[in-house]
C-alpha cells in the first residue's frame, strides 16, 4: 500500500461521516439552546442546556401521547409481519407445490408498489370498513405493505435451514406445520430478530399513511406530528429540534446497539 | 461437484421416504403448502392486490368530490397527456432518479471500497455513522435540513457568510433554480450511508486471494479499485440502481414536508401530485390515473431489473 491514499482515504472518511453527523449534531445543539442565543452562533455549545423545551414538547405538546402511539403502531404492524412472513418463506424455501413460482411471482411485485399509488382506494376501502380514524386502519395496511419485503427475505433466511435436519425430522414423522414450528424456526431465529427490527424501523418512519389515514390528534404518531408542529409554531425552533429528537433518537439507538443484527437482515434481503 | 452429490442424496431419501412412509402427513401435500400462505396472502390480496387492481377501474371513471360521475374512457389518460404539471413532475422524478444513481451509488460504492482495506474498528464505527441518517424518518430529514437551508438564519448561509462567500448564500429550497437540487442533497444524506452497508458486505464476500495477486503484481490501489473491486460487484450495482430507481420514483415524505412540490411546482413529483389531485382537489379518477402511471413505470423497472438479474 503506498502512503499517498492513506492519508487521502482518512479525509474522505471524515468528510463523508461530517456530512452524515453535522445535522444530527446541529439539531441536538439547537434542542438544548435557550432562546436568549438561539440566532447568535449554530454551531456554539449552548451553555447552560436548557431542558426546558422537551419538557413542553413533552407534556404540553403532548410528544408523550404521540410516542406512544408510534410505539404502539409500529408494535403492531411488525407483530403481524412476525407472524405471517415467517411461514410463508418457509413454504416457498421448503416446500414443494403447485403454483409455487406464481405466487411468490405476485407477491415480489409487491416490493415495489408505492404506497401513494395505492392510498386512493385505501382510503375508500377503510372508509367502508370503518377503520379511517383508527390506529388498526394505519397498523394492517402498513402490515401488508411490508409483506413482501418479509416474505423474500423470510424465503432467502429458509433456505439455509439444512435439508438435513428436515429429512431427519420426516423420518422422526414430523409434519410440515412442527417441521417449521420446531426445526426451521430455531434455526433462523437471528434472522426473524433482523426482520423485527427493519419492519419496526420503517414502520416508525411512515408518514403518509398515517397522515391520510387518521385525523384525531390524540391517536397520531410522532412523524405526523412532528410534521404538524412545524407548521404550528413555525418559529420555535428549539422545540421542533427537541421534537424531532424525541422521533428519531429511538430508531438511532435501536440501531446502534443491534448494528450485526440490522445489517445481517439488510444485507440477506439484497446481496443474494 | 459437491452440490450435485447433495442433490442426488437427497433425492435418494426422498425416495426412500415415498417408499417408507406413505401415510405420512407431510406427503398428504395437497393443501399443507397454501396452509403457510394463506394469511399472508390474504392480508396482502386484500390491503395491496385489491386497491392496486381498484385503481386501475377507477382512473376509467369520472368523479366528483368521491362518487362515481360515470364512465369515462380514457378521458382521464388524455388529461394527464396534456397536463404540463404532469410531464414536470415525471421530468423531476427521472433527474431524481439519475442524481440518486451517480452520487449516493458511487459516493458509497467508493466509501465501502476505503472501508474493506481499513481494519475492523473502523469499518464497524464508520458504517454505523454513515448509516445513521437512514435511520431518520424522512419527515424529520426534511425538518432538519429545511432548517439548514432557511435563507435568513440558517446554518449553510451562516457558515457561507462566516467564511465569507456570502455571495454563495442562496434561498435553496424557496429558490426554483435550486429547490430540487438542495432536496436530493437531503435525500443522498439518508441513502449514500444503505450503499455502503450493502456494498461493504459484498466486497467481504469476494475472493480475497484477487486482490492481494493484484497487489503482488504492483496495482495501485485505484487500479485495483476500477478493475477488480468495481466489476465483481456489477450485481450489487444492479441491486442499488434498482432500489434506488423505484425509490427515486415512490419518494413523498421528504418533499411533502419541506416544500410541499413548490415553489410553484419547482420539487413537484408524481406523489405529491396524487395526493394534491387525491387529498385538496378531490379528483379520485385523475389521482387514479397518475397512481396506474406510477405503478405501470415502477412494475416496468422492477420487471426488467429482475429478468437482468436472472439472465446473469
Amino acid at each position: 500500500m503506498t502512503e499517498r491514499p492513506r492519508w487521502l482515504h482518512a479525509c474522505i472518511l471524515l468528510l463523508l461521516a461530517a456530512y452524515a453527523l453535522a445535522p444530527v449534531y446541529l439539531v441536538i445543539l439547537a434542542s438544548f439552546r435557550s432562546e436568549g442565543d438561539l440566532f447568535a452562533a449554530p454551531l456554539s455549545l449552548p451553555f447552560p442546556p436548557d431542558l426546558s423545551h422537551y419538557h413542553k414538547v413533552w407534556i404540553e405538546g403532548g410528544f408523550g401521547r404521540f410516542f406512544l402511539n408510534s410505539l404502539f403502531m409500529s408494535a403492531g404492524s411488525t407483530a403481524i409481519v412476525i407472524l405471517l412472513a415467517p411461514a410463508a418463506g418457509f413454504a416457498f424455501a421448503k416446500l414443494e407445490f403447485r403454483g409455487r413460482e406464481a405466487l411468490f411471482g405476485f407477491f415480489l411485485v409487491g416490493l415495489v408498489v408505492p404506497a401513494p399509488s395505492v392510498i386512493v382506494a385505501l382510503y375508500g376501502n377503510l372508509q367502508l370498513v370503518g377503520l379511517i380514524d383508527t390506529q388498526i386502519g394505519v397498523v394492517v395496511p402498513q402490515a401488508a405493505l411490508l409483506l413482501p419485503f418479509a416474505i423474500f427475505m423470510m424465503r432467502t433466511v429458509m433456505q439455509d435451514v439444512p435439508n438435513e435436519l428436515l429429512e431427519a425430522g420426516k423420518i422422526d414423522g414430523v409434519n410440515a406445520f412442527q417441521a417449521f414450528v420446531r426445526i426451521a424456526l430455531p434455526v433462523v431465529r437471528p434472522g426473524l430478530g433482523s426482520l423485527a427490527l427493519i419492519v419496526f424501523l420503517f414502520s416508525w418512519q411512515e408518514y403518509l399513511l398515517p397522515l391520510v389515514v387518521i385525523q384525531t390528534e390524540t391517536l397520531k404518531p410522532l412523524t405526523v406530528a412532528a410534521a404538524t408542529l412545524q407548521g404550528r409554531y413555525g418559529v420555535d425552533y428549539a422545540g421542533i429540534a427537541a421534537a424531532g429528537i424525541i422521533a428519531f433518537t429511538p430508531l438511532v439507538v435501536l440501531f446502534l446497539v443491534m448494528q450485526r443484527t440490522f445489517v445481517r437482515g439488510l444485507t440477506a434481503g439484497a446481496v443474494k | 461437484m459437491k452440490q450435485g452429490r447433495a442433490g442426488e442424496h437427497r433425492r435418494l431419501c426422498l425416495i426412500q421416504l415415498k417408499v417408507a412412509k406413505r401415510g405420512d402427513p407431510m406427503h398428504q401435500r395437497s393443501f399443507a403448502p397454501y396452509l403457510f400462505i394463506l394469511p399472508a396472502f390474504v392480508l396482502y390480496a386484500l390491503f395491496v392486490g385489491l386497491p392496486v387492481a381498484q385503481v386501475f377501474a377507477y382512473s376509467l371513471f369520472a368523479w366528483d368530490s368521491g362518487t362515481i360521475k360515470g364512465f369515462a374512457g380514457l378521458a382521464n389518460y388524455v388529461r394527464l397527456f396534456n397536463d404540463r404539471v404532469f410531464w414536470v413532475a415525471l421530468g423531476h422524478n427521472a433527474i431524481w432518479v439519475v442524481l440518486t444513481l451517480t452520487f449516493p451509488v458511487a459516493v458509497g460504492l467508493f466509501l465501502a471500497a476505503i472501508l474493506a482495506d481499513s481494519g475492523p474498528n473502523i469499518r464497524r464505527i464508520a458504517s454505523a455513522v454513515y448509516f445513521i441518517p437512514r435511520t431518520i424518518p424522512l419527515v424529520v430529514a426534511g425538518i432538519i435540513w429545511g432548517w439548514i437551508y432557511n435563507p435568513l438564519f440558517g446554518l449553510l448561509n451562516w457558515i457561507l457568510r462566516s467564511v465569507g462567500l456570502g455571495r454563495f448564500a442562496g434561498g435553496w429550497l424557496a429558490d426554483p433554480d435550486s429547490a430540487l437540487l438542495s432536496l436530493n442533497v437531503v435525500g443522498a444524506w439518508t441513502f449514500f450511508g444503505f450503499c455502503v452497508v450493502i456494498y461493504l458486505s459484498a466486497i467481504q464476500s469476494i475472493d480475497p486471494a484477487l486482490q492481494e495477486s493484484a497487489q503482488v503484481d504492483g496495482a495501485s490501489w485505484w487500479q485495483r479499485f476500477t478493475r477488480i473491486t468495481t466489476p465483481m460487484l456489477n450485481r450489487t450495482t444492479l441491486f442499488l440502481g434498482l432500489y434506488a430507481s423505484i425509490e427515486a420514483m415512490r419518494f413523498f415524505d421528504l418533499v411533502w414536508v419541506t416544500t410541499g412540490g413548490g415553489p410553484g411546482y419547482a420539487t413537484e413529483i408524481l406523489t405529491t401530485q396524487i395526493y394534491k389531485s387525491f387529498f385538496l382537489v378531490g379528483d379520485f379518477g385523475y389521482a387514479s390515473a397518475l397512481s396506474v402511471v406510477l405503478l405501470v413505470i415502477v412494475l416496468t423497472i422492477g420487471t426488467s431489473a429482475f429478468l437482468w438479474l436472472r439472465e446473469r
